[in-house]
C-alpha cells in the first residue's frame, strides 16, 4: 500500500517540473539583458553579423513558443542544452558541481543537528532556567545573521588569524585524493586516503557552519517545543511515576515522539540548504550549483540557468517525498 | 525578576561576545619573524622589468604560518573568476586568456605594458597594407612532443574566421572572429611561412594578434574539440594537468618549452614546477587567503584594500597601468545635458585629485579626456580637467542654473538640479563620491545600481540621464575603444555599440573611420588628436580616472610583474628559496 | 415591525457584540501582558523592536550628522574608542567620510519598512487567498495549491535575484520580489487552518443563522486563526530582513544614498581587514533587530498559540 503511495507522490512531481520548466523558461526569456551582447563584453572589435550569427546559433532569433518546444523537446530527453558561455553540456555542468552543494548542504545539516538537539532537549527539559534562556538565545543568533557576514567573521578568526582552519576550496592543492562519487569526505573514506579526509572535512567546517547556524536555530526551536508539550503529557508522568531514570525518560519516551514535528522542519530546510548556499559558495570559494547559477543568471546563459533551476526543484521536490516517506516510519498513524 | 536579570545577562554577554569576536577578529597580527631575504635570482631581469609598472617596495619579511606552505616549487593563484573555457578560440572571456596564455602561445605577444614582441614568429612582414607574411621559428615543440608548422598556424586561424568551424558540443563559429575580422583568408607559403590576407588596412593588426594563440592540427583532428578542452595542448610554457570544473586548473612545467618571445627575459623553461589556478570570487575570501598562505599571488585586489595589504608584512602589492578607464557619460539629448556649459561644468566640479588620494590610495591617475593616458594614441596636449567649482559654477549661472530660492540646490525656470547617477556595483565607492561631490556644489545626485544587461538597452535607448562605468582598451589602441564609445550609434555594427552619450559628432565620426584604416602613425595619431580634442571640449562624459589594476603575492615571489592586459605570466615568476 | 426598529435592534445587537469583544480582547491583553512579563526574552525583544521602531520614526531628530552627507576627507574614521576616533562621530565614519551612527539610525528606517512591507503584502495576499481555497475549496483551491506547490519548489534567494534581475533595481521591486514567493507560506498555514476551522459547529451555526459566506469568512473563522498568522509573521520578518541584506551583498539591495544595513554590511565587507567597523556595526545592528524580533515572535507563539509548533 505505502509502495502504491510513494509512487503516486512521485507521479505528482512531473507537473510541478514541467509547470518549473516553463516558469524559468519564460522568466529569463522575458528578463532584460540579451545574453550574446553580455558576452561581448567590452574589449576587442565586434565583427558585422557578429551577434546575429551567435543569435542564430543560440535559436534566439526564433520566436518564444519555438524556442520553447525546442527546450521542452529536449529536456523530456534528458538533454538541457549547453552553456552559452562554457560551451559544455548543462548537464555535464550541473553533475561537475552537485556534489559539492549536496555534501556542503550535509555538512551544514550535521552541523545544525549537532547543536540543535542537544540545546533542544536541554532547553525543553530545564525549562526557563538560565541555561535555556542562554542557549535559546544563542541559536536564534543563527538565524539572526546575514549568512556571508558570519562567513567572513569566521574566515577572519580562524583563518587569517588563528591559522585553524581553510579560508576557501575543498581540499588542500598537494593532497591527492581520487574521484569515486564526488564528495570528498566520502571518497577519502572509500579509497582510505586519511590526509584527504582531514583535509576536506578541515575544509567544510567553516562552511558548513556559516550555513547550517540558521537551521540549527530552526531545528532547536521547533524540538523544544515539541518536547516541551510530551514532558507535559500523561505517559511522561507515568514513566517518571515508575521509577525510570529521568535521563532514559527524556531520550527514550519523549525524543522520539519529538522527532516528528522536528523532521518536517527538517525536510523543508533542505530546501533553504540546497538552493541558499550560494552565498556561502561565494563567500568560501565552494566550487556549488549556487555560485554558477547566480553568475549564469547574471550572465543570462539561459541554459544553464533552466538546468540548474530545475534540478533544484527536483532535489526539493524530492527531499520532501522522502521526508514524508520518514514521516510515516516515525509515526505509523499518519498516512501519505 | 531575578529571571529577567539573568536573560539580560545572558543576552548582554552574548552579544558583547560577538562584538569582541568581531572586533578582535578582523586586525591582522600575524606573527613575524623578521629574516632578511635576498632578492636575489637574476640581476638582469630586474633591469629588464618595465618601467611603467608601479612597484612596491616590500620589507621582504616572512610570516610564520602554521599551515604547510604549498611545495616551494608549486605556485597557487586565485583568480576572480572561473575562465570560460581552455580552448583559446572558444571564448570571448578575458579570464580565459588569463589562463590559457600560461598554456598556448601566439606569434606575438605582450609585455606587461603596451609593447608587442614576437613570440612564435620569427619575423613578422607587411608586403603591402592588406598582405602580412609571417615566418615562424622552428623547432617550436607541442606538450606532445610535435613541432609546429605553418598547418597549425593556417589550422588555428582558419578555425576562427570559418564559419561553423568548431563542432563541439554543436557546431558554431568562434566568437573570437569578431575579434579579428579584417582576416580574409590566410594560406601556407612554406613549411614555416604563412601570409595573411586582410581585408582593408589594419593597423591595430598586431595588438590584436596577441590574442589569438597557436593550437595544434593533428591533435585537434585527432580527438576533436571535446577531447581538446578536456586536455588541452600547446605551445606555452606549462602542459595541462587537470582541472576540476574549471575551479581549478593544475598545470606542469614543460621542459621542452621553446622559451617564449625571444627579447623578453626570462627566455626558457618556467621557474616553477608547477602552477594552480584556483577561483575565488569574493575579493575578501580572495585577501583572506593570501594573507592565511593558501595562494601565492591573487587578481583583482580592490582599491580599497591595496593600502592594508601594501603594510602588511610578508605580502607585496603591484599595481599595473589599467586599462579600464572610468567616467560618467551624460545623456547630451536630455536636459539638463543638452548644454556643453553644464557637462564643462560638472567636468570641473569634481575633484579627481582627491578621489584619486581616498579612494584609489594615490594609485590612479587623472583621465585627459577619453582615452588613457598609457594609449598608445593619446593626444599628449590634453591636461585633465581641473578641479575649480568656482569655474563650475560660474558655467551652471552661464547654463541658467542658480539656486535662486537659496535651499542650497540649484535651480533654472522653477526646476531643481536633480539627476541619478546610473552605475553598477562594482563602481560603488566612485559613484557615490562623485555624487558627493556634485552635491557639495548644489546639485542633488543620487546613485542607483543596476545590472548591466538591464540598464544597457536603455542606455542605448537614451532613456537615462547620466551613467558612470568604464571600457577597456586592452588593444592600446583607439580601435575597440573610441568607435564603440565615441561613434553615433548604428543598429547591428560595432560603432556606437557602448554610446551611452547619445553623442553623434559627423566629424569624429568621420575620423574614427578614417583612423581605422590609416596606417601611417603619424597621420593616424593627428586623426585621433583631433578627434579626442573634439570629444573634449564637447564633454559628453566626465572624464574621471584610470585605476592602476592591483595584484599582490606573497613575498617570496620573485619577478612577478602584474600585467596591464590581465595576462598571468607564471613563466617569468619563481619562489625564493 | 417596521424598518426603523429592525434597523435599531441591529445596531443595538452590533453594539453589544462589539462590547463584549472589546471587554474580551482588555481582558485578553491585560491576560497577555501577564504573560508576556513571565517571558523575559520576549519582552526584551519585545521593548528592543519598540525602540527601533521610534529610532526609525524619529530619525531625523536624534542623528548626530546627516546620514547622506559625504565627505571624503573625513574616511574611514574609528570608532570613539578607538585609537584615532573622534567623538563627534561616536561609530566612525565609512569610506565615504559618512557619519556610520547616523547611517545605522537612519538604515532601522529600511530594514524595519522591508519587513513589514514584505510580511504585510504577503500575510494579506496569502490569508486572503489561503481562507478563499480553504474555504470554497474546488477549482480555486486546486489552481492555487498547485501555484504554490510551484513556487515552493525554488529556491527562495534564486527566485528572488531572477525577480531583480527581471524587475530592476528599486525599493518596491526589492519588496516584489521578496512578497512574490513570501505569500505561500501564509497562504498554506492560512488554507490548512480553513480547513480545519471549517467543519466546526460555530461555523455551521453561522450558516443557519444565515450569515452569507464572505461574512463567516471575515468575521468568524479568521478571528480565530489570525493569531497563528501573526506569528508566523513575527517570524518571518527576521527573515525577510536577512533577505535582503544577502541581496545587497550579491549587489540587488537598496539603493544609495538611502542608508541601508544590507548594503552597508555588504559594501564595507572589503574593509573588514582594515575598517572593521564600517561592515561589523551595521551588522550588529541587524543581529540586534533580528534577533529581537525573533525572541518576541517566539514569545508570542508560546503565548498566543501553543499549537503551532511547525511553521
Amino acid at each position: 500500500m505505502r509502495a502504491v503511495k510513494v509512487i503516486e507522490r512521485m507521479l505528482i512531481t512531473v507537473p510541478i517540473m514541467f509547470g518549473v520548466a516553463v516558469v524559468v523558461f519564460l522568466f529569463m526569456r522575458l528578463t532584460p539583458g540579451d545574453p550574446v551582447d553580455i558576452m561581448m563584453g567590452q574589449g576587442g572589435a565586434v565583427g558585422v553579423g557578429e551577434m546575429e550569427r551567435l543569435r542564430s546559433e543560440f535559436h534566439l532569433d526564433e520566436p518564444l513558443h519555438v524556442q520553447l518546444w525546442l527546450f521542452l523537446k529536449d529536456a523530456v530527453r534528458g538533454d538541457l542544452g549547453y552553456s552559452y558561455t562554457q560551451k559544455r553540456p548543462v548537464s555535464e555542468l550541473i553533475a561537475q558541481r552537485l556534489p559539492a552543494t549536496i555534501e556542503l548542504a550535509a555538512g551544514a545539516l550535521f552541523f545544525a543537528l549537532l547543536l540543535a538537539i542537544p540545546i533542544g532537549i536541554v532547553s525543553a527539559v530545564r525549562q526557563r532556567s538560565l541555561l535555556d534562556q542562554f542557549s535559546m538565545a544563542g541559536a536564534f543568533l543563527g538565524v539572526s545573521m546575514p549568512a556571508f557576514w558570519l562567513g567572513i567573521i569566521l574566515i577572519l578568526l580562524f583563518s587569517v588569524r588563528l591559522h585553524w582552519l581553510p579560508v576557501q576550496g575543498r581540499l588542500t592543492f598537494g593532497v591527492s585524493l581520487e574521484y569515486v562519487t564526488g564528495f570528498y569526505v566520502l571518497d577519502s573514506i572509500l579509497t582510505r586516503n586519511g590526509p584527504a579526509l582531514v583535509s576536506s572535512l578541515k575544509h567544510l567546517v567553516l562552511p558548513s557552519v556559516s550555513l547550517g547556524a540558521a537551521v540549527a536555530a530552526i531545528v532547536a526551536r521547533v524540538l523544544r517545543s515539541s518536547m516541551v508539550e510530551i514532558l507535559r503529557q500523561d505517559y511522561i508522568t507515568l514513566a517518571r511515576a515508575k521509577g525510570q531514570v529521568e535521563f532514559l525518560v527524556v531520550m527514550k519516551h519523549a525524543l522520539r515522539n519529538a522527532l516528528i514535528p522536528t523532521v518536517t522542519v527538517v525536510g523543508l530546510q533542505i530546501g533553504t540548504l540546497l538552493g541558499g548556499n550560494m552565498i556561502v559558495e561565494t563567500v568560501f570559494s565552494w566550487p556549488g550549483l549556487g555560485r554558477m547559477v547566480v553568475k549564469a543568471i547574471f550572465e543570462r546563459d539561459f541554459p544553464l540557468v533552466q538546468g540548474s533551476v530545475m534540478v533544484y526543484a527536483f532535489t526539493f521536490v524530492l527531499a520532501n517525498l522522502v521526508v514524508d516517506v520518514l514521516y510515516t516510519y516515525l509515526d505509523p498513524k499518519i498516512e501519505l | 525578576m531575578l529571571a529577567t536579570k539573568k536573560t539580560l545577562l545572558a543576552c548582554v554577554s552574548l552579544i558583547t561576545l560577538l562584538a569582541l569576536l568581531a572586533a578582535c577578529g578582523p586586525t591582522p597580527e600575524p606573527q613575524v619573524v623578521k629574516e632578511t631575504v635576498i632578492v636575489a635570482g637574476t640581476p638582469e631581469v630586474v633591469e629588464k622589468e618595465v618601467t611603467k609598472v608601479v612597484t612596491e617596495q616590500v620589507e621582504v619579511e616572512k610570516v610564520v604560518t602554521p599551515t604547510a606552505p604549498p611545495g616551494r616549487d608549486v605556485i597557487i593563484v586565485g583568480l576572480s573568476a572561473a575562465p570560460d573555457t581552455l580552448d583559446p578560440a572558444d571564448h570571448r572571456n578575458r579570464q580565459s586568456e588569463t589562463v590559457v596564455r600560461n598554456m598556448f602561445d601566439g606569434l606575438v605577444t605582450r609585455d606587461s605594458t603596451s609593447g608587442v614582441h614576437l613570440e612564435l614568429a620569427e619575423e613578422i612582414n607587411w608586403l603591402d597594407d592588406v598582405t602580412l607574411e609571417v615566418k615562424l621559428r622552428e623547432g617550436v615543440l607541442f606538450h606532445d612532443g610535435v613541432e609546429m608548422t605553418a598547418d597549425d598556424v593556417v589550422f588555428t586561424f582558419e578555425r576562427i574566421i570559418l564559419e561553423n568551424m568548431i563542432e563541439y558540443p554543436e557546431a558554431h563559429t568562434s566568437p573570437r572572429k569578431g575579434l579579428i575580422a579584417p582576416l580574409e583568408s590566410i594560406e601556407k607559403t612554406g613549411d614555416y611561412t604563412v601570409v595573411m590576407h586582410f581585408s582593408a588596412a589594419w593597423p591595430v593588426a598586431m595588438q590584436m594578434l596577441v590574442h589569438q594563440q597557436i593550437v595544434p592540427k593533428h591533435y585537434l583532428e585527432e580527438v576533436g574539440t571535446e577531447g581538446f578542452v578536456a586536455q588541452p595542448i600547446g605551445t606555452g610554457p606549462f602542459k595541462f594537468v587537470s582541472a576540476t570544473g574549471l575551479d581549478e586548473i593544475v598545470m606542469e612545467r614543460f621542459d621542452d618549452y621553446s622559451g617564449g618571445a625571444p627579447d623578453l627575459e626570462p627566455v626558457g623553461p618556467a621557474c616553477v614546477r608547477q602552477a594552480v589556478f584556483k577561483v575565488i570570487p569574493e575579493a575578501s575570501t580572495r585577501v583572506a587567503a593570501l594573507l592565511a598562505g593558501e595562494v601565492d599571488i591573487i587578481q583583482g585586489v580592490p582599491a580599497e584594500l591595496v593600502d592594508t595589504l601594501a603594510q602588511t608584512p610578508g605580502v607585496q602589492v603591484k599595481g599595473a597601468a589599467g586599462t579600464q578607464p572610468k567616467w560618467m557619460e551624460m545623456n547630451v539629448n536630455m536636459a539638463p545635458f543638452d548644454d556643453v556649459l553644464v557637462r564643462q561644468a560638472m567636468n570641473y566640479a569634481v575633484d579627481k585629485e582627491l578621489i584619486i588620494e581616498a579612494i584609489y590610495g594615490g594609485r590612479a591617475v587623472a583621465l585627459p579626456g577619453t582615452l588613457s593616458p598609457y594609449n598608445n594614441y593619446v593626444n599628449k596636449s590634453l591636461e585633465p580637467y581641473a578641479y575649480d567649482p568656482d569655474q563650475a559654477l560660474a558655467l551652471l549661472a552661464d547654463a541658467g542654473w542658480t539656486d535662486s530660492d537659496g535651499d542650497g540646490t540649484l535651480d533654472k525656470d522653477g526646476q531643481p538640479f536633480s539627476f541619478t547617477i546610473d552605475t553598477l556595483e562594482d563602481f560603488r565607492p566612485l559613484a557615490e563620491a562623485v555624487a558627493g561631490q556634485f552635491r557639495a556644489i548644489g546639485i542633488d545626485a543620487g546613485v542607483r545600481f543596476w545590472e548591466y544587461s538591464v540598464v544597457k538597452p536603455m542606455l542605448q535607448a537614451g532613456e537615462r540621464q547620466a551613467y558612470l562605468d568604464d571600457w577597456g582598451d586592452s588593444a592600446f589602441d583607439p580601435v575597440g575603444h573610441f568607435e564603440a564609445k565615441w561613434h553615433g550609434f548604428v543598429e547591428g555594427e560595432p560603432y556606437g555599440r557602448g554610446n551611452f552619450s547619445g553623442y553623434n559628432n559627423e566629424r569624429v565620426n568621420e575620423l574614427i573611420k578614417l583612423g581605422e584604416i590609416t596606417v601611417a602613425t603619424d597621420e593616424r595619431q593627428a586623426l585621433y588628436d583631433e578627434a579626442q580634442q573634439l570629444v573634449y571640449d564637447e564633454a559628453p562624459a566626465v572624464f574621471l580616472v584610470l585605476p592602476e589594476e592591483a595584484e599582490a603575492a606573497r613575498a617570496d615571489i620573485l619577478n612577478w610583474t602584474p600585467a596591464s592586459d590581465s595576462r598571468i605570466n607564471l613563466h617569468d615568476v619563481c619562489i625564493a628559496p | 415591525m417596521d424598518a426603523t426598529t429592525t434597523a435599531q435592534n441591529a445596531i443595538a445587537r452590533m453594539a453589544y457584540v462589539w462590547r463584549i469583544r472589546l471587554r474580551l480582547l482588555r481582558g485578553n491583553l491585560g491576560d497577555f501582558w501577564i504573560q508576556l512579563r513571565s517571558r523575559p526574552l520576549a519582552l526584551l525583544g519585545g521593548i528592543v523592536v519598540v525602540l527601533y521602531i521610534l529610532a526609525a520614526i524619529f530619525a531625523e531628530q536624534i542623528v548626530p550628522h546627516d546620514a547622506t552627507l559625504s565627505d571624503l576627507r573625513l574616511r574611514l574614521i574609528p570608532p570613539a574608542w578607538q585609537e584615532g576616533g573622534d567623538l563627534s562621530y561616536l561609530l566612525g565614519t565609512d569610506d565615504q567620510g559618512r557619519d556610520l551612527l547616523s547611517r545605522i539610525i537612519v538604515g532601522a528606517r529600511v530594514s524595519l519598512l522591508v519587513g513589514l512591507l514584505s510580511v504585510g503584502i504577503s500575510v494579506a495576499v496569502g490569508t486572503a487567498l489561503g481562507a478563499l481555497a480553504g474555504y470554497y475549496r474546488g477549482f480555486l483551491d486546486q489552481a492555487l495549491s498547485r501555484f504554490a506547490d510551484l513556487l515552493l519548489a525554488f529556491p527562495f534567494l534564486i527566485f528572488a535575484i531572477g525577480m531583480m534581475a527581471f524587475l530592476g533595481p528599486g525599493f518596491w521591486n526589492l519588496i516584489l520580489a521578496l512578497t512574490f514567493k513570501g505569500w505561500v507560506e501564509f497562504f498554506r498555514l492560512v488554507r490548512g487552518e480553513m480547513l480545519a476551522e471549517k467543519p466546526k459547529e460555530y461555523v455551521e451555526a453561522a450558516k443557519v443563522v444565515g450569515q452569507s459566506h464572505p461574512a463567516i469568512i471575515a468575521s468568524e473563522i479568521l478571528p480565530n486563526i489570525i493569531q497563528s498568522v501573526f506569528v508566523l509573521g513575527t517570524l518571518r520578518m527576521g527573515f525577510m530582513i536577512i533577505m535582503e541584506a544577502s541581496l545587497s551583498f550579491l549587489g540587488l539591495g537598496i539603493q544609495p544614498p538611502t542608508p541601508a544595513w544590507g548594503s552597508m554590511v555588504a559594501s564595507g565587507r572589503d574593509y573588514m581587514l582594515t575598517s572593521w567597523w564600517m561592515s561589523t556595526l551595521p551588522g550588529i545592528a541587524i543581529l540586534i533587530l533580528v534577533l529581537s524580533i525573533n525572541l518576541f515572535g517566539e514569545g508570542l507563539r508560546d503565548i498566543l498559540d501553543p499549537r503551532l509548533k511547525v511553521e
